[in-house]
């Protein structure tokens, strides 16, 4: 617990609420020239970033190891691909990711996941809880409950994504830390003010809720009320942080993380992460390749790579990384053996994700495939040991209980460990 | 006098089976008929004299084999792989050997064709170059930017003067090689999808072929993608009147069949012929008469077709997702005329 316990300590969090102040005066400031300028470089890397934040980049569908962090070119299910030398001597990923295989010295792979689950969503279920089966909450609820400052001005699970419904995220740790699933770009809805009401009534109707509340609380259970006023402050707050929202991204920013829904998708997750987000997901569709699986992940892969690419130098020179757990995921990998449309179909025996930034140690390979892909064959993971080992990346000590009254959850689950090897 | 039984493509049935044990991505026939070709995946190109019935392994690629042509008297081969790569092999002697290899594109070269002179050979790829190459020393000639998507398919029209090109998007540009310019555009749109579950484009031409006399160029693949990640769209071939650049026909299979049209030949008694692959990983070929837009014949095939050409004027080769190319002869078993149409579909009579 000693990390958890510096993660949220006093002085943390007064170093955080000034921080979070300067960065409202600051989108204040850049609301007319755009959110991409919101803060500079410098500024941020002049910040102690102690508060650790979560980055997770979901490849929705199940993106093929082959084609991405376990390439086998010349075997008998290997593709069409080739192989690319990374930045990290002796680790080669697909030629897909060109731009990434730069930057591998700040990330890691784990190529032995064996999930059991071959399902977009009770295989999505089980690497957002680390458990296969229950009511857990998702890594961002737990990064919101533990990791968040409690008068954060951001909710502390932020989802980008242009589809699929609002999940439920938070489980028994309550709505404060549901995901906020944002459409894309657009801002939460009615987070403009009626015309109809001035300031003065917005304040006077605020105070009657407020008085409402605390005589209906002193005759029921405080929880009752709790989420109400938790939702209640959290619109407020971001009514108030609305021009983050607002603006057009910076012209060189879209040059370099394209102009694709992916790419400014990113940009806001950089944007939010800067702000005092602490755990933004953005989900890049398109990965569920069962048809035309090399040219959909010639396609998909070629936006990701670039975008993702540019937001990791963005983290890493503005001095975010160390404090920010970088996850790029899927439910599950494909297929090794292809079909007769070209295509890969669902697969949990044997697969791939990255990541990286705080708490991970950078450039290993953990875990190995057989030759042709079809089985693990060292250092067998699953879900489970990825959750642990996000958390303790975070600082937060996975083998805890959840902090509920009158009840004893572990976090992760207590069969699984974290992957220690991983851990810096 | 000629005793060669007629062409009659409702007669259509298997003769040979040529088997790999990989499924197989491309083929092509060399002009003489002497030899098939075909890429698979893996590294090799699969090589059957059809005289002889000797098989070769050409390796040296490095990835798989994506288009392949022959020179006019087949004696050489050209090959384009997912690599970029393009070999020219030499079948003149009785080992054939690789004469020739060149990177030609940044990521894959999806298509190689040789000028109708022979001195020049054409490609496009995922750069979005077409490239116009010297076919004896692999010297780059001539390229051509402007697609802005991948290049999916390249041929030259009989003249020699022209090329085409045909990107994911359905952008099909004429070059010039007099001029070295772009000479015009057309619009092949109608080949294309975008998924919007999925937020991806599909399309692209997977076969194209001009008539020999360089008034049709027909281009084969997708159309109506509704969910491509699955393989449901249908099969299409458009016959485009090289002049005008207007869609003069476009071709389809039975509406339930749902895939890609890989192939499409003209045949030179005037009918065309297309084949594909349905999502069932069945395989059709298709035969359509000139201003007919649905197929008078359909013959179903156990397997995916991924290619076919013509073998002489009489036969077919199909390479097939199972490994195997099957001959498919276009006439009526020895002895039995017409009696085994009941084996496949026929609407409209014979050709």
């Amino acid at each position: 617990m000693r990390r958890y316990q510096d993660c949220n300590g006093i002085d943390h969090l007064i170093a955080r609420r000034q921080f979070l102040a300067g960065s409202a005066a600051g989108a204040m400031a850049a609301n007319a020239i755009g959110w991409g300028t919101l803060m500079s470089p410098t500024t941020a890397a002049g910040l102690e970033q102690q508060q650790k934040r979560i980055l997770q980049i979901y490849l929705q569908g199940g993106v093929s190891q082959l084609e991405s962090w376990d390439p086998k070119p010349g075997t008998k299910f290997g593709g069409p691909f080739q192989a690319i030398a990374t930045s990290v001597p002796g680790m080669h990923i697909s030629e897909l990711l060109p731009h990434t295989a730069k930057r591998m010295h700040l990330l890691s792979i784990v190529r032995s996941i064996n999930s059991r689950i071959g399902d977009h969503s009770q295989g999505m279920l089980f690497m957002e809880k680390g458990r296969r089966a229950g009511e857990y909450p998702y890594v961002g609820s737990v990064a919101s409950r533990y990791l968040a400052p409690p008068d954060g001005d951001l909710p502390g699970y932020i989802h980008i994504s242009k589809r699929g419904i609002n999940d439920s995220t938070a489980a028994f740790l309550g709505a404060r830390h549901a995901q906020l699933k944002l459409d894309g770009n657009k801002p939460p809805g009615n987070l403009e003010v009626p015309s109809s009401i001035d300031d003065s009534a917005d304040e006077a109707r605020e105070h009657l809720r407020v008085q409402f509340n605390q005589r209906f609380s002193k005759q029921r259970s405080p929880a009752l009320t709790d989420v109400y006023n938790s939702s209640y402050e959290q619109a407020a707050k971001l009514m108030k942080r609305k021009a983050m929202f607002e603006g057009k991204a910076a012209e060189k920013d879209l040059d370099r993380y394209g102009r694709h829904d992916f790419g400014q998708h990113c940009l806001l997750a950089r944007n939010l992460l800067e702000n005092g987000a602490t755990c933004v997901k953005v989900t890049h569709h398109g990965y569920d390749t069962h048809a035309e699986n090399f040219n959909f992940h010639l396609e998909q892969l070629g936006e990701f790579d670039q975008t993702f690419s540019m937001l990791l130098d963005d983290l890493c020179n503005r001095g975010m990384l160390e404090s920010t757990l970088v996850i790029v995921y899927s439910e599950m990998g494909r297929t090794p053996k292809i079909n007769t449309k070209y295509g890969r179909d669902h697969w949990g025996t044997a697969w791939s994700m990255a990541l990286g930034g705080c708490g991970i140690q950078p450039g290993a390979i953990i875990g190995k495939t057989n030759a042709e892909g079809t089985k693990v064959a060292e250092r067998e993971v699953d879900a489970g040991h990825l959750f642990h080992t996000y958390l303790s990346a975070v600082g937060l000590d996975s083998y805890r209980d959840h902090d509920l009254p009158g009840r004893s959850i572990p976090i992760g689950d207590p069969a699984a460990e974290p992957i220690q090897e991983l851990l810096s | 006098m000629n005793t060669s039984p007629p062409i009659d493509p409702t007669q259509t049935h298997e003769t040979a089976e040529l088997k790999h044990q990989n499924p197989l991505t491309t083929l092509r026939v060399d002009p003489t008929g002497r030899y098939v070709a075909a890429g698979a995946q893996d590294l090799d190109v699969q090589l059957w004299n059809l005289h002889d019935g000797n098989h070769f392994a050409l390796t040296g690629h490095r990835s798989w084999v994506r288009s392949i042509d022959f020179s006019a008297d087949g004696n050489l081969i050209y090959t384009a792989c997912w690599g970029g790569v393009i070999k020219i092999w030499d079948l003149s002697h009785e080992i054939p050997g690789m004469k020739l290899s060149f990177q030609a594109h940044q990521g894959a070269a999806r298509w190689v064709r040789v000028s109708p002179d022979g001195k020049r050979i054409a490609t496009g790829g995922n750069d979005r170059m077409v490239k116009v190459w010297n076919a004896e020393n692999g010297e780059l000639v001539q390229q051509f930017s402007g697609h802005e998507r991948h290049v999916y398919g390249v041929d030259f029209h009989p003249d020699g003067e022209h090329l085409v090109s045909q990107d994911l998007m359905g952008a099909v540009f004429v070059w010039n090689l007099k001029t070295s310019k772009k000479q015009r555009t057309i619009d092949a749109s109608v080949m294309t999808g975008y998924d919007k579950k999925f937020a991806a484009d599909m399309g692209g031409s997977r076969d194209m072929q001009f008539n020999p006399d360089g008034e049709l160029w027909a281009s084969a693949g997708i159309t109506k993608v509704v969910n491509s990640f699955a393989g449901i769209q249908d099969p299409i071939i458009v016959v485009f009147d090289w002049k005008t650049g207007e869609a003069k026909s476009k071709l389809r299979a039975a509406e339930k069949f749902k895939g890609v049209a890989w192939a499409v030949r003209f045949h030179p008694q005037g009918f065309t012929i297309g084949a594909g692959a349905e999502k069932s990983g069945k395989g059709e070929i298709w035969f359509y008469k000139e201003g007919q837009e649905t197929a008078f014949h359909t013959f179903p095939m156990k397997s995916a077709a991924r290619a076919l050409d013509l073998v002489g004027n009489d036969r077919l080769a199909v390479a097939h997702a199972d490994g195997s190319v099957r001959l498919y002869q276009m006439t009526a078993k020895p002895g039995e005329g017409d009696a085994n149409q009941k084996a496949t579909e026929t609407t409209g009579g014979k050709s």
